[in-house]
C-alpha cells in the first residue's frame, strides 16, 4: 500500500471525537513537513525513533494495566486489558523493526533538536491513575489516541521507501482506529450527558501539558547554559586545587567519617 | 519510639515503620506506584506505613534518611572539578540534579509530611545498610561488611557489630573505600557494557556468567588492582564515571575488551560475539568473588567472629555469597531480604533506634513480610464479575499441589508483602521444576525473558540437603534466596526447570515458621511427586514490579500464561478460552 492509498485509509474521527483539536493538529503537521521529512529520511534516527516508539507504547500498555487494576467498572476493566495488550504488541512490532534497522545500518543516530517535533503517543502523558475518574481517562485516551494515528499517518507518509515501515504503521493505524472508537464509545456510556464536556477538559489538560513539557524544556536549557558559563568562569580555581589535592591520595582503606576526598 | 525510615531519589525508593524497636511496616514505593525501581520520594509507601500502624506524621518521633546529602553532594562536586574541563557536560545534568531536591531532603521531607525539621534525621548511606544487615540479624555479635555503587563518599565497609546484654547495641565501622574505587561500580560498568541497564540487569550478568569461562581474567585485573593493605582500586584509564554516567567504561575499556553490546542485539551464545560476552561476564564475576571473599577473610582474621552480616547492593550476588561463606571462614552469614537501597529504610529507622537513641536492643522477627496484606474477597468479586470460575476451597492446598503435579502454573498470592527485590512465598509464580520444558514455557509465555537467566526452586528447611549441595551455615544464607549453590548431581535432572547451565541453583530454604502454607504445599507436592520442590519465581511480568494487590495479580493472570490463580483461600481457574487468546499473542 503506497503513501497516497494509506492516506485515504487514515483514521477519520468519531463524531465529537478529536475535532478542532484534530485540525489545528493538522494545521501543525502541515507546517512541520519538512522537519517530518527530515528526521524519518535517516534510516539511524528512524531506527532510533521506533525503538524509543516502543519503549512509550510498552509503558503507555503498563498504564492501561494499571487503570484496568483500578477501574470498578468491568466492562472498562476487559477493554483495557485489550488495549493493552494491542500497545504490548505494538511495542514488540516497533522494536522488531527498530532492531531490523539498526542491524542495516552502522552507528546509532544522534539525538536531535528536532526530535521532539516527531512524538508519537504519550501514553497517559503522566495522569495519576489512582485519582481520576473513568471518564476522565476516557476522554483522555481517545484525544491521545487520535493525536498518535494522525502522527503515525504522517509519518508512513514520510518514510520514503522504506516498505516495512510503512506497514508498520499502517497496522498499527488500524489499531489506532478501534482505539479511538472504543474509547470514545465508551465514554458515551459511561458519561452520556456530558462526553463533550469531558473531551473539552481532557483537551484542556493536554494542552497544559502540553506547555509544561515545554516550560520544563525551556527551563532545562537556560538552566544548563548558566551552570556551564558558572562551570567555565567559576570554577576553574576550584578545580585547580581539587586536583592538586587528588594527586595526594593514595590507593586502599581509609579511616570511616564524614571527610570528603583524601 | 515511632521512627520512620525513608529510602530514595537514586533507585528504589522505599519507607519502613519502627515502632518500640521493632519494624511494623515496610514497602517499597515500586509497589505502590508500580513503577519498577521507582526512585521518586517514596510519598505512597510513607502513606501505607502511617496508615498500616493508624499514625499521623505528628504521632512520629523521628524520621530518618537513610544518607546525607550534603556528603554526597560534596562527593559530586569534587569529583565535577577533578574532571574539570572534561566534566562539563555532566555537570549542568549534576547539579540540576543536585540542587534541585536532593540537597534540601531535610526540608523536603518535614513539608511532605508536615512535622517540624528537627525531628528529620540523616544517616550515613553505608550505616543504614550496616544496620539492615547487622540489626535485623539474628546474631549477638557479627562481622559487618557493606558494599554498593556508591553512597555518599564510601563505596565498600568493614565493621563489627554487638548487641550487648545491657540492651545496647554498637555498629563499628573500622575503613572504608572511597569513590570512585568501587566494586558496585566496577561491576555496573560491565553490566553496561554487556547492554544490560545498570542497577536491574546486574542479575542478568551473574547467570550470563555461567555460560562463559573466566578466560579475560587478567585483562579484568588491570581494571581493578589489589592494593598492599588488602583493599583495591579502580584503573580509572578504564572508566568514565563522569563523562559517560549511564555506562561508566571508558574508550580503554573498549579498546581492552572489544566492541560492546548494544541493549538491542540479542544474545546468541552460539556466536563469536555471544560467547564473548560471556566469558567476559564470567570473568568480571570471578574477580568480583575473588576481592570480596579476600576483604571478607581478612576481616574474619583481624576480628575472629563467626558470623558475617553483609548488605549493600552487591550482597544480591548469590554467587559471590555462597563463595563467602565456604572460603571466608564464618560459620553463619546473613543477607537481609532488602540488602539494597531500599533496605536502607529500614536500616536507618533501625540505627536511629539502637545508635543515635540508645534504645534497647529487641529481637527482630525473622521474617521478610512487612507490607501490604491482599483482599482475597476482592478476588472473587472481579472473577465473579467478568465470569470466571473462582471458589473458595477448604482443601486448598490439595487441590493446588494436584494442578502443580499435573504441570499447571499457579500464581500464588498470601499474606503480607515481602519487602525487598525477592518473591519469597507470598507473591510467587509456581510451578513443577522437574522438566527443562517449563522452564522454557515460564520464560516464553510468562517472564518473556532470555532464555540464560534462571529459575529458583523453593525447599522445606528439612529437605534441603538432600537435594542441594549446602555449605555448613548454607541454610541461613537460603532463607531469603540470597546464596547459589550446587544442586547435588543425581537430582539435576529431576530438577531441570531450576538448575542452572553449571548445575546450581538459587534456592530458598523454608521453614515451617515463616510460611507455613507454602511449607504444606511443598509437602503436599512432596507426596505426589517424590521430590518437594517447586520452581518460585516472582510474581510479576517483564518490566513491571512484583505485584501487591489482588487485583494486580488478577492483571498479571489474565496477561500472561498462568494457569491458576490462588490469593489465600479463594482459587480462580482460567477459562480455556482466554488461555487460547494468551498463547496466540505469544506465537
Amino acid at each position: 500500500m503506497g503513501a497516497q492509498s494509506l492516506q485515504d485509509d487514515a483514521p477519520r474521527s468519531p463524531a465529537g471525537g478529536a475535532g478542532g483539536a484534530g485540525h489545528l493538529g493538522d494545521l501543525f503537521g502541515m507546517i512541520l513537513w519538512p522537519v517530518h521529512r527530515f528526521i524519518w529520511a535517516d534510516p539511524r534516527r528512524r531506527a532510533r525513533k521506533l525503538l524509543e516508539f516502543a519503549a512509550v507504547e510498552a509503558a503507555g500498555g503498563r498504564d492501561l494495566v494499571r487503570a484496568a487494576e483500578l477501574t470498578g467498572d468491568p466492562e472498562l476493566r476487559a477493554r483495557y486489558l485489550v488495549h493493552a495488550r494491542d500497545e504490548a504488541r505494538h511495542a514488540d512490532m516497533f522494536q522488531a523493526r527498530g532492531r531490523a534497522l539498526r542491524t542495516q545500518v552502522a552507528g546509532e543516530g544522534k539525538e536531535g533538536l528536532a526530535d521532539w517535533m516527531a512524538p508519537g503517543e504519550r501514553g497517559i502523558d503522566g495522569l495519576d491513575l489512582r485519582v481520576e475518574k473513568d471518564a476522565d481517562l476516557l476522554a483522555f485516551l481517545h484525544l491521545s489516541e487520535s493525536a498518535a494515528a494522525r502522527d503515525f499517518a504522517r509519518y508512513a507518509r514520510v518514510v520514503g521507501d522504506d516498505a516495512a515501515t510503512r506497514i508498520l504503521f499502517q497496522r498499527i493505524l488500524h489499531d489506532e482506529d478501534e482505539h479511538k472508537r472504543y474509547t470514545h464509545a465508551q465514554l458515551r456510556r459511561v458519561a452520556p450527558q456530558r462526553s463533550r464536556r469531558f473531551l473539552w477538559w481532557a483537551r484542556m489538560r493536554r494542552l497544559w501539558k502540553a506547555y509544561l513539557r515545554f516550560a520544563t524544556a525551556l527551563a532545562g536549557v537556560m538552566a544548563g547554559a548558566i551552570l556551564t558559563l558558572q562551570y567555565f568562569l567559576l570554577l576553574p580555581p576550584f578545580a585547580w586545587l581539587a586536583k592538586r589535592n587528588r594527586g595526594r591520595e593514595r590507593p586502599g582503606w581509609d579511616e570511616p567519617g564524614e571527610g570528603g576526598a583524601r | 519510639m515511632k521512627i520512620l525510615g525513608i529510602s530514595g531519589h537514586y533507585h528504589d525508593s522505599a519507607a519502613a515503620l519502627v515502632i518500640g524497636g521493632v519494624p511494623v511496616a515496610a514497602v517499597q514505593e515500586e509497589r505502590l506506584s508500580r513503577k519498577k525501581n521507582d526512585a521518586s520520594f517514596p510519598l505512597g509507601a510513607i502513606e501505607w506505613c502511617l496508615d498500616h500502624a493508624r499514625l499521623s506524621p505528628d504521632d512520629l518521633d523521628a524520621v530518618v534518611f537513610y544518607e546525607k546529602p550534603t556528603l554526597k553532594f560534596d562527593r559530586v562536586l569534587t569529583g565535577m572539578l577533578q574532571g574539570w574541563p572534561k566534566s562539563w557536560r555532566s555537570y549542568p545534568k549534576a547539579m540540576k540534579n543536585m540542587l534541585g531536591e536532593k540537597l534540601w531532603v531535610r526540608g523536603l521531607i518535614a513539608s511532605q509530611l508536615g512535622i517540624a525539621t528537627r525531628k528529620v534525621h540523616c544517616i550515613e548511606h553505608h550505616q543504614s545498610h550496616a544496620a539492615a544487615a547487622f540489626l535485623i540479624a539474628p546474631t549477638q555479635e557479627a562481622a559487618i561488611v557493606t558494599a554498593d555503587g556508591v553512597g555518599e563518599w564510601a563505596t565498600l565497609t568493614a565493621g563489627t557489630g554487638a548487641k550487648r546484654s545491657d540492651g545496647s547495641s554498637e555498629i563499628r565501622l573500622l575503613r572504608e573505600l572511597r569513590f570512585p574505587h568501587s566494586l558496585g561500580l566496577f561491576y555496573s560498568a560491565v553490566t553496561a557494557y554487556l547492554g544490560f541497564t545498570v542497577n536491574e540487569g546486574e542479575y542478568k550478568v551473574m547467570g550470563l556468567a555461567s555460560y562463559g569461562r573466566p578466560t579475560w581474567l587478567n585483562a579484568m585485573r588491570k581494571l581493578l588492582r589489589p592494593t598492599a593493605d588488602g583493599a583495591f582500586a579502580l584503573d580509572l584509564k578504564y572508566f568514565d564515571f563522569l563523562g559517560k554516567v549511564e555506562s561508566g567504561y571508558s574508550e580503554a575499556f573498549i579498546a581492552l575488551f572489544g566492541p560492546p553490546r548494544r541493549s538491542w542485539q540479542p544474545i546468541d551464545l552460539e556466536s563469536v560475539d555471544g560467547q564473548r560476552f560471556a566469558d567476559i561476564a564470567a570473568s568480571a564475576q570471578a574477580l568480583l568473588e575473588e576481592v570480596i571473599v579476600g576483604i571478607a577473610r581478612d576481616l574474619q582474621r583481624e576480628t575472629g567472629l563467626d558470623d558475617l552480616c553483609l548488605g549493600g547492593g552487591v550482597a544480591l550476588n548469590g554467587v559471590a555469597n555462597d563463595r563467602i561463606l565456604r572460603n571466608a571462614g564464618y560459620r553463619r552469614l546473613f543477607v537481609p531480604s532488602a540488602p539494597g537501597d531500599a533496605g536502607c529504610a529500614l536500616g536507618a529507622a533501625l540505627y536511629a533506634d539502637r545508635i543515635l537513641f540508645g534504645q534497647p536492643h529487641k529481637t527482630v522477627p525473622d521474617h521478610p513480610f512487612w507490607g501490604p496484606q491482599p483482599d482475597e474477597s476482592a478476588l472473587l468479586r472481579i472473577a465473579e464479575e467478568d465470569g470466571i470460575p473462582a471458589s473458595l476451597s477448604i482443601s486448598l492446598i490439595e487441590d493446588v499441589a494436584d494442578a502443580l503435579a499435573a504441570n499447571k502454573i499457579v500464581g500464588w498470592v498470601d499474606g503480607a508483602l515481602e519487602f525487598g527485590p525477592r518473591a519469597l512465598g507470598h507473591r510467587s509464580i509456581l510451578a513443577a521444576p522437574h522438566d527443562a520444558a517449563m522452564r522454557d514455557r515460564l520464560n516464553r509465555d510468562i517472564k518473556y525473558r532470555e532464555e540464560f537467566r534462571p529459575f529458583a526452586p523453593v525447599v522445606p528447611a528439612e529437605h534441603a540437603s538432600l537435594f542441594f549441595d549446602l555449605p555448613a551455615g548454607g541454610a541461613r544464607l537460603a532463607r531469603f534466596m540470597s546464596g547459589v549453590v550446587p544442586v547435588r548431581p543425581e537430582w539435576r535432572t529431576r530438577l531441570a526447570a531450576v538448575t542452572h547451565v553449571d548445575g546450581t541453583a538459587r534456592v530458598q530454604v523454608l521453614e515451617k515458621k515463616m510460611e507455613p502454607r507454602l511449607h504444606a504445599l511443598l509437602e503436599a507436592f512432596g507426596r505426589r511427586t517424590g521430590v518437594p520442590v517447586l520452581l518460585n519465581t516472582s510474581f510479576n511480568l517483564a518490566g513491571e514490579p512484583i505485584v501487591n494487590t489482588v487485583a494486580e495479580a488478577y492483571s498479571t493472570f489474565r496477561r500472561c500464561g498462568i494457569d491458576l490463580l490462588v490469593a489465600g483461600n479463594v482459587c480462580v481457574t482460567k477459562p480455556r478460552v482466554i488461555r487460547a487468546q494468551i498463547l496466540e499473542n505469544v506465537a
